[in-house]
């Protein structure tokens, strides 16, 4: 590691900050009135209050309830080692409720050093996990049930959850489940008697503030004063960076990306991309890395897929489209080659392909999704007589003209008034 | 960060106190000579004018004042506020065990000593089965009711009792008591109730709950269940327990055609002076006041309009009581007590400075209003106004 230049080691770690969940959900665990410290105050009221308890945690994907309940867990893990077992489940892995009850018995006799037979049948299972349910609850020693994905487990009869919840009502029990799920409603797909036993607690999770957002950022990208990094490096850096985070257009970009998607995990993606685009020459970040970050994260595949569009094609989709602005009913393949005539006759171009070249095209365009046909339903007739449709708008169209690399007499296409 | 050793740290702890934490709350202690030399920390009242919820809880607070103001003061809440100045102080900043005593005594899975409210319906079961004991006769019998209205509780206790009864009156050796769901030997019990059997043969009494998980496609679990007791010389007394009122009807037609359908109980949902009863009877084993009267009320009333189960009722309870901790915890972030003060004031003109110093201590009203919106609230509403703005947009356009 001594080898690598300063800039090296800093965009590594970087990204190593972004790829470990822990770090960047820690940020939002400062407050006292966050997620983190409610869920650590239910889970730690049920080790040391030896009471059972339910909760939900609910949000929209990549906004950190996996990531936070690993970090409570971790942090109580510490405080209360051999006092804490966990039992993970998966609503996509486990959603049969026999393979569900399986995957708790192995579970429990891997945390306790058992011997896990594999033939053991639903009822036998069962009852291995309400003894050892009443043994932990009698050794002080809390079970803590994650279900992620927990509405998958809502669907079929519910007997995995109504189990789980009726061994919180007996007094013998010391256990806490934690459901997570990107569902708002998920409780309300929850049976009548399964929902009165669950406890109604329910933790959001939202995607943070704009101003949340932007100490965020500053939080991921200021390099720690007490690496292995030269001090006058990290000084230079982190001031460079605080310059760019305080600039418009930096913010701008930060608003373009809210406002498709403001969750946490799809701005660290950004990050990462924009720090992969870091100069390592100067060894700093500049604005133009987290332009250039830009178009990677929000992709345009019509328009790349025009980019790659030949000349011919270009003109097939514009003969549709005139077609379209002359509000023809019927628009298919002998139509657009009437058109096409016209225009060369017209605008006396040099590109005039034979038709069966242009029946190529057509075809390619088809498997490009550029057009399509208007109905399945026409398979016995030939490509030239079903009708078809445009897929791309007229925006949409139109850029790809202007951005293709070779689009000749572009005037003809003005001139045609699209 | 509130953690679990913050209890420890913070809390203000005189040396008198210290041999309270060690003694049991249940022991008859004084804690108001405690409470009366302490001078509690009087908060100064401190709008937080950041966090919506709060402000939300402040709306529904003045909202619920107004509506409690109307009612007139009935009997019982004159015997909750007499209560209220009758029983001893409850400091949880001092004790601990007092908050954990508190908590346990109303979590769901306590069952109480005491099952009120189902007196009724416990004794026409415990009437039903005993004559059933008596003429040694079968019988079937149906349970319904929606979730939380304490059908399993109440079985438990007609076990009991009936347990107890047939050791003392009938001397004889006591009913077994089977909680199978379904019999593995289907043709060895009808075998053995289609003779007659030895008149002294002890009967059986078989509580299957949650029936409808035995319903199957052609139901024939249940038919056979419900067959045994009509057999000639059946001594089979079956209590079954659902939450479908017609589960006797639909599923097994059959029985009324044999003229031998289960007799069929109902537990209605509690209503708001069952829900407090209940709640009081839990709080009665403590030796201080915990809940403003009012508090209870408005958590009785609220939970008896949605469902009248009981589980959410002890639920909210409990997050209420979590309220006052993370409150005591953090004095910051608390609705102001100029607005409670006059609320008091204008219910009690006469309250001294000591009452007053309890009410603070004590689960009051805001402190149930958000454990409330918290409970019934839908994350929908957060949701929407979190979104980013493409998919607000999109939103719009459809409710538009």
């Amino acid at each position: 590691m001594g080898c690598l230049n300063p800039a090296e080691q800093a965009k590594i770690i970087l990204r190593s900050r972004i790829s470990t969940p822990s770090f960047v959900f820690s940020f939002f665990s400062q407050s006292p009135d966050s997620n983190h410290s409610k869920l650590k105050y239910i889970i730690s009221s049920s080790v040391t209050e030896a009471c059972n308890n339910s909760v939900l945690l609910l949000g929209p994907r990549g906004c950190g309830k996996v990531a936070v309940l690993e970090i409570v867990l971790e942090e109580l893990l510490k405080e209360h080692p051999d006092m804490i077992s966990v039992i993970r489940l998966n609503g996509l892995l486990h959603c049969d409720n026999n393979c569900a009850l399986k995957e708790i018995a192995r579970q429990l006799c891997l945390e306790h050093h058992l011997m896990f037979s594999k033939m053991a049948s639903y009822d036998d299972n069962s009852q291995f996990l309400l003894s050892m349910l009443r043994e932990c609850g009698l050794a002080h020693k809390t079970i803590v049930f994650v279900l992620d994905e927990f509405d998958l487990f809502t669907q079929g009869k519910q007997r995995l959850l109504y189990s789980l919840l009726d061994a919180m009502q007996s007094i013998t029990s010391q256990a806490v489940v934690v459901g997570v799920s990107c569902r708002l409603d998920a409780d309300q797909l929850l049976e009548k008697r399964v929902r009165s036993r669950f406890s109604h607690r329910k933790l959001l999770f939202l995607p943070p503030s704009r101003e949340d957002l932007q100490r965020l950022v500053e939080h991921i990208l200021l390099l720690p004063t007490d690496s292995s990094l030269p001090n006058d490096y990290v000084a230079a850096f982190n001031a460079k960076l605080l310059n760019i985070l305080a600039d418009e257009k930096f913010k701008g970009i930060i608003d373009t990306l809210c406002y498709s998607d403001s969750s946490v995990g799809y701005l660290l993606r950004f990050l990462f991309s924009a720090i992969c685009h870091m100069d390592m020459n100067s060894g700093f970040l500049s604005v133009e890395n987290f332009k250039s970050a830009l178009p990677s994260i929000q992709r345009q595949p019509k328009l790349e897929a025009l980019k790659d569009c030949s000349v011919l094609e270009l003109y097939i989709l514009v003969c549709m489209k005139r077609l379209e602005v002359k509000e023809l009913e019927l628009c298919n393949f002998n139509s657009i080659m009437k058109e096409y005539k016209s225009i060369h006759d017209t605008f006396q171009t040099s590109d005039y392909y034979a038709r069966n070249v242009c029946l190529r095209a057509f075809e390619h365009l088809l498997e490009r999704a550029l057009i399509s046909f208007e109905d399945n339903k026409g398979h016995g007739q030939s490509t030239e007589f079903r009708p078809v449709k445009l897929l791309i708008s007229w925006h949409e169209l139109h850029q790809g003209l202007k951005s293709h690399r070779s689009c000749p007499v572009r005037s003809i296409f003005q001139k045609s008034k699209i | 960060m509130p953690t679990v050793a913050g209890r420890r740290s913070s809390l203000a702890v005189d040396p008198s106190a210290e041999i309270g934490v060690a003694a049991t709350p249940r022991k008859g202690r004084l804690r108001s000579d405690n409470a009366l030399t302490e001078s509690p920390m009087r908060k100064s009242p401190r709008f937080c004018t950041q966090g919506s919820p709060n402000c939300l809880v402040k709306v529904n607070v003045e909202k619920c004042v107004k509506t409690l103001k109307n009612f007139s003061r009935s009997a019982q809440e004159k015997k909750l506020s007499e209560n209220l100045l009758e029983k001893q102080i409850w400091d949880p900043r001092v004790d601990v065990g007092q908050l954990r005593a508190v908590k346990e005594a109303l979590h769901v899975s306590t069952a109480p000593t005491t099952v009120v409210c189902r007196e009724d319906e416990q004794n026409r079961i415990s009437d039903f089965c005993k004559k059933c004991v008596q003429q040694e006769k079968a019988g079937s019998l149906y349970v319904c009711g929606c979730p939380g209205t304490g059908k399993s509780l109440s079985m438990e206790k007609v076990k009991e009792i009936l347990v107890n009864w047939a050791n003392e009156i009938l001397g004889q050796s006591h009913p077994q008591k089977k909680p199978d769901r379904s019999s593995s030997c289907l043709q060895v019990l009808r075998n053995i109730y289609s003779q007659k059997q030895p008149p002294c043969t002890k009967m059986m009494l078989v509580i299957a709950d949650e029936l409808d998980y035995l319903i199957t496609k052609d139901c024939a679990v249940l038919h056979d269940l419900f067959m045994l007791t009509t057999m000639p010389f059946s001594k089979c007394i079956l209590l079954g327990i659902a939450n479908a009122i017609d589960l006797a009807d639909r599923f097994i037609p059959k029985l009324q055609s044999l003229n031998c359908k289960p007799m069929v109980i109902t537990f209605r949902a509690y209503s708001k002076d069952q829900i407090i009863t209940i709640l009081q009877e839990r709080l009665r084993e403590l030796p201080y006041s915990v809940f403003q009267p009012q508090a209870l009320e408005l958590c009785a009333r609220r939970v008896a309009a949605a469902s009248g189960d009981m589980r959410k009722a002890l639920s909210v309870c409990r997050s209420a009581i979590e309220m006052l901790e993370a409150e005591r915890r953090d004095p910051i972030s608390t609705l102001s007590l100029s607005l409670l003060e006059k609320i008091e004031d204008q219910r009690k003109p006469a309250a001294c400075d000591t009452v007053k110093n309890q009410l603070n201590n004590m689960v009051r009203i805001d402190h149930v209003a958000a454990a409330l919106s918290k409970t019934f609230k839908s994350p929908v509403v957060d949701t929407i106004q979190s979104l980013p703005q493409h998919q607000q947009v999109r939103f719009s356009r459809n409710i538009v």
